[in-house]
């Protein structure tokens, strides 16, 4: 196949960026999106020229590295993937594919299609995790947990916070990425001791970290390469209430 | 309490108040358009019904309670459509949406233009009839014919106009708006969702079908159909 490229790039985080033409030339359908990429980098290293950057790791869809908006998509066309599962079969020769990275102003462009994801990082430090002392390990059937609810704190679990749900907002809210923690935590025991402060702590930083608000549109969870509901939102502002009504 | 006010500027506590306005509205429109749809009854009903209406002594309480609701929607859409803007300063060149489970629309990605829309057509609506000409009913005191200055106002085809776009509007508000304020308010269900989703829209369609119908109604009869 023989694909038309439009790749955004970009020098670096405070210097204007474009979208630049490129042809791959005898790309495979078996190829995955990003070896596709791969075969674009090399011949431009061969000519010389610098290689475009774009995060990914483990190219099994579960590291949550790889970050692109494939025509207008965040991880591409495919429900329920990440952009390192896509495979270039979906496409046809001759197509034009436009390549942008997330954008957001809390996602701040590194170089090309890399960014910056550290605001996810501060919104879990503000409290998506459990800090109670609880001694050593207790014996695993010690804390009875409901199967259906511990496969619902499971589904929300499955986030590998790669951003898609901000990147496809128009508001670029993480809500989705936030609720998903929310929910996780505070449907288990252990997360439960925590819960009003937690949920309180990691709104106020996102909101500090400049994402912006959910309309209801869902367009995140149409886009989540774990397919994530926006259920979790709704838990998560119910989470938000208890904690307002429990405040003291 | 400072920390309790607080709440209504996350961005969590700032959709919650969104949405129990935007519901309040959505039931005041009902209200108001039960009420509206007995001019389909006769001049005497309709002067009847309204007369009842505004001469309540609550009625005062609930106008300021109303204009409250409203005045507090303006200001927490508005300030969250400017800060969603700066979320995300520079666009995507392409930009689609991924279709299903999304439930973006039209009605979902223009409701800041629809709102501003039905804020200017208030202001219209309201001081065209509840601070329009005064039209007393022949031979019972005090009783504003409220009928007649409905009739007249719909005599202009470029009033009945504004009023038959503004209420695609209001439905198209409504298409995305109703649910969303469910879901704002932290309701999720998955047996309650679908069918508040469809609800939303069937009400939508009621809301905004229901008043064009009265208006072309009063345009094209004068109201004297059945009289
Ligand atoms: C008849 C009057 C109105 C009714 C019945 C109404 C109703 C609603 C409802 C039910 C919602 C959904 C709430 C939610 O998403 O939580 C909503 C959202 C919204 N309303 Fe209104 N509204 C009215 C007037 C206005 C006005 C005058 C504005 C002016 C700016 C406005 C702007 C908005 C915006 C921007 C949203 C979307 C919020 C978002 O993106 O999440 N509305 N409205
Ligand atoms: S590279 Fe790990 S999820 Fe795509």
């Amino acid at each position: 196949m023989r694909l038309n490229l439009k790749i955004w790039r970009q020098a670096g985080p405070n210097a204007a960026g474009r979208l630049v033409d490129y042809v791959a030339e005898n790309v495979s359908p078996d190829m995955s999106f990003l070896e596709m990429l791969d075969v674009v980098n090399e011949s431009l290293l061969r000519k010389g020229e610098e290689s475009i950057a774009f995060d990914s790791d483990c190219r099994e869809g579960i590291c949550g590295m790889c970050s692109l908006v494939v025509n207008g998509v965040p991880h591409g066309p495919d429900r329920g993937t990440t952009v390192c599962q896509l495979h270039m079969r979906r496409f046809k020769d001759g197509d034009t594919i436009t390549i942008e990275p997330w954008r957001a102003r809390a996602f701040p462009v590194v170089k090309d299609l890399v960014v910056d994801r550290s605001a996810f990082d501060r919104i879990i430090a503000a409290g998506g995790y459990v800090s109670i002392n609880c001694g050593g390990a207790p014996d695993g059937n010690a804390i009875p947990i409901p199967k259906d609810v511990a496969e619902a704190a499971m589904d929300s679990a499955q986030c590998i916070a790669c951003g898609a749900c901000v990147a496809a907002c128009k508001n670029a809210s993480a809500h989705l990425f936030m609720s998903a923690k929310i929910s996780q935590l505070a449907l288990l025991p252990q997360g439960d001791a925590e819960r009003e402060r937690r949920v309180v702590a990691m709104i106020e930083q996102a909101d500090a970290e400049g994402f912006g608000s959910c309309s209801n549109e869902a367009e995140c969870e149409a886009v989540c390469p774990k397919e994530i509901p926006i259920s979790n939102i709704a838990k998560m502002t119910r989470e938000y209430v208890r904690a307002v009504l429990a405040a003291k | 309490m400072s920390s309790r006010i607080r709440v209504f500027s996350t961005s969590v506590g700032t959709k919650l108040l969104i949405g129990v306005t935007g519901l309040a509205l959505f039931l005041f429109l009902i209200s108001h358009i039960a009420g509206n749809a007995l001019i389909f009854l006769g001049r005497d009903t309709f002067n009847t019904y309204s007369h009842t209406l505004t001469s309540n002594p609550l009625i005062p309480v609930i106008e300021i309670v109303l204009l409250l609701i409203f005045l507090v929607h303006i200001y927490k859409t508005v300030t969250m459509y400017l800060r969603n803007q700066q979320a995300r300063p520079v666009a995507y060149q392409a930009k689609k949406s991924q279709g299903s489970p999304s439930r973006r629309s039209v009605s979902s990605l223009t409701m800041i233009i629809t709102g501003l829309w039905l804020l200017i057509f208030v202001v219209i609506h309201v001081k065209g009839f509840k601070y329009g000409a005064y039209y007393a009913v022949d031979g019972a005191d005090g009783v504003r014919d409220l009928h007649r200055l409905v009739v007249e106002n719909f005599r202009s085809p470029l009033m009945v106009a504004f009023y038959v776009v503004s209420m695609l509007i209001v439905g198209s508000h409504l298409w995305h708006g109703v649910s969303s304020g469910f879901q704002s308010l932290g309701l999720d269900h998955p047996r309650w969702t679908p069918r508040i989703l469809a609800f939303g829209k069937a009400f939508a369609v009621l809301i905004g079908g229901g008043f064009i119908l009265i208006t072309l109604y009063v345009h094209l009869f004068g109201g004297q159909v059945g009289q």
